[in-house]
């Protein structure tokens, strides 16, 4: 009977420790990667604690100074991990275009979504259909004619490119959710400021956007992390450190074979904390904004 | 009803509506009907690179091309298998991890905040870090399997064509299951607690309370979980950049990337457009689906 007990308390406990190594594993993995000398990797088996500590792979991302025992693997080498040195004004560019993104998502959002649940207007339901089904088309399906758009605006290379392109993608989803959000919130209040000669834009400003923080902020992380994440569309209509985001950046410097891992682990730690940081401050509104993604029409 | 004098009149109103709803629509609009109607055409022409300004109508023939193709049928198999793995698989799991969530042990705090970890991060990074664990020389993996002596020499994973899609899945499980959990978990939470307290009585052990009450409770969950977990699995192209390139010999060439390939490796744009526009018919079927699956949901939770 005891046995059982200690069963039955004990193994959710031994599954939730299981679960937490899973998750967290590579997190670690790619820390302590991050903090040791290139010649310790490369070390059969692994050491699983390290012995030998060092910022230099920190160092030269920062200041471009090559770290202790790097020359001896040749100058091609240096050359190739140089670029990993675009990891910080490329986590620059990516919080530029994201934060745009959020704020063009904040801006044109709220005053779509508000409108589209107070007002009544000759082809609203049309616009809204027609913004919830243009998610319909495939990414990919679209690239090659979203270069051609780019092009022909003269964004090619540019932060514009990006925010236009990645607000596209979110804009559907930020009004569609501000607008099941806003349909909850009682119009009493805002009919009586109409009354008294408030404008639609007074009313929605001081009264609904208050009560509405909490959408706000969910639908700003939304568009915040889906343009940081964005991996197909920067690679297509980026093409220099001018415009290139952090994904693009890591992403081609680590697909080379011959590039230090140690210095890759840095330029991923790095892209990971903004994202984490954000998961984190926004945990309950994003987990709850999840929900509603995939769940409410 | 409300007293129409209570309104402002409607004059400036229209204005307004209009004013704040058209700058959607037309971004929207801009970056939909012109690829839309473009990738369309596109399929319909031979379109190359090498000849630049020779684009002619040649009907179905891109379309036939594709559909005849070897590499066609090879990578909706590689696709069909991956989602044949990733689907059952995402599903379970965050329906188990669910409930761990929803226990109150000592670490679920500490597990719900970092559930969402593998989520938030960029998928590609995700792809990098699982890419070097499973490193033919180097990495951890090996590492670990000849430490507890399960292998006598480095295996290289990444390079045999099943362990190479195998690879990716493991990378993709782990990325998806967040989100297949947290679903479960909200999912878990609106069964009221009496159900289960009425089975106890009735003398039902754990599994029949799950078997009788949780899963069938829970599947309208389980059914958006897997029509969306099935277009997820269909479009995914990031992992296999950064961690095969659609190798080795094409193995985990899925349909998204044999598209990216025809498209900017090859640059047969005519042969891509028509590829793309079989594959947006394909994810639009799913996403009907999908819509009237969380349509029939709603229904079945009012």
């Amino acid at each position: 009977m005891k046995g059982r007990a200690i069963l039955r308390s004990g193994l959710p406990g031994a599954l939730s420790l299981v679960l937490a190594a899973y998750v967290l594993a590579p997190f670690v993995w790619v820390a302590l990667s991050s903090i040791q000398p290139e010649k310790e990797l490369f070390r059969v088996p692994p050491r699983w604690i390290p012995r030998q500590l060092t910022l230099d792979n920190y160092r030269f991302v920062f200041t471009g100074q090559f770290p202790a025992g790097y020359e001896e693997t040749g100058i091609a080498r240096g050359r190739i991990s140089e670029k990993a040195r675009d990891a910080l004004p490329a986590l620059r560019n990516s919080t530029v275009v994201a934060t745009s993104v959020a704020l063009t998502n904040l801006i044109l959002g709220t005053l779509a979504a508000y409108t589209f649940s107070r007002l009544r207007f000759r082809g609203a339901g049309l616009m809204y259909s027609f913004i919830l089904a243009s998610r319909l088309l495939p990414p990919m399906a679209v690239a090659i004619p979203y270069y051609l758009i780019i092009n022909r605006l003269g964004l090619l290379d540019r932060y514009a490119a990006l925010i236009l392109i990645h607000t596209v993608f979110t804009l559907p989803f930020t009004v569609w959710f501000l607008t099941l959000y806003f349909r909850r919130v009682p119009p009493d209040l805002e009919e009586a400021a109409l009354v008294d000669g408030c404008t639609r834009f007074q009313a929605l400003m001081q009264i609904v956007v208050p009560v509405a923080t909490p959408a706000l902020a969910a639908a700003a992380a939304f568009s915040f992390m889906f343009s940081y994440n964005d991996f197909p569309f920067a690679l297509f209509v980026t093409s220099t450190i001018r415009s290139q985001t952090i994904p693009v950046i890591v992403a081609n410097t680590a697909i080379n074979p011959d590039v230090s891992f140690g210095v890759v682990s840095v330029t991923v730690a790095l892209t990971m904390l903004p994202p984490v940081a954000f998961a984190m401050a926004f945990r309950r509104y994003v987990t709850r904004g999840l929900i509603a993604v995939t769940t409410t029409r | 009803m409300r007293d129409p004098s209570s309104r402002r009149p409607r004059y400036g109103e229209a204005r307004y509506a209009y004013g704040t709803v058209l700058p959607v629509v037309l971004i929207v609009a801009l970056f939909t009907i012109y690829p839309f109607f473009y990738a369309l055409l596109t399929s319909f022409r031979e379109v190359v690179l090498y000849k630049p300004f020779s684009q002619p109508f040649v009907g179905l023939k891109n379309y036939l091309d594709v559909v005849r193709s070897e590499f066609f049928a090879a990578s909706w198999r590689h696709t069909l298998t991956f989602v044949a793995g990733a689907v059952p698989l995402t599903t379970v799991l965050g329906f188990g991890i669910a409930h761990l969530l929803n226990a109150r042990t000592r670490l679920a705090p500490l597990l719900n905040v970092t559930i969402l970890l593998p989520w938030a991060i960029p998928t590609v990074i995700s792809g990098i870090i699982w890419a070097w664990i499973f490193n033919s020389s180097y990495g951890a993996f090996n590492g670990l399997l000849y430490s507890l002596g399960l292998i006598d020499s480095y295996v290289p994973w990444l390079s045999r064509p099943r362990s190479a899609l195998a690879c990716v899945l493991f990378a993709h499980i782990w990325k998806e299951v967040p989100l297949t959990s947290i679903l479960y978990l909200a999912a878990l939470q609106a069964i009221p607690e009496e159900l289960y307290d009425a089975a106890r009585v009735d003398g039902a052990g754990t599994l029949a309370a799950v078997s009788r009450i949780t899963v069938p409770l829970v599947l309208p969950t389980t059914l958006i979980i897997v029509v969306y977990e099935t277009m997820v699995g269909i479009v995914t192209f990031d992992l296999l950049y950064v961690m095969t390139g659609g190798g080795p010999a094409g193995a985990t060439s899925l349909i998204s990337y044999y598209l990216y390939n025809s498209m900017f490796v090859a640059f047969n744009f005519g042969q891509g457009a028509a590829l793309a526009v079989l594959l947006a018919l394909v994810l639009v079927a799913f996403i009907m689906l999908y819509l009237r699956l969380l349509r029939s949901e709603e229904i079945y939770a009012t």
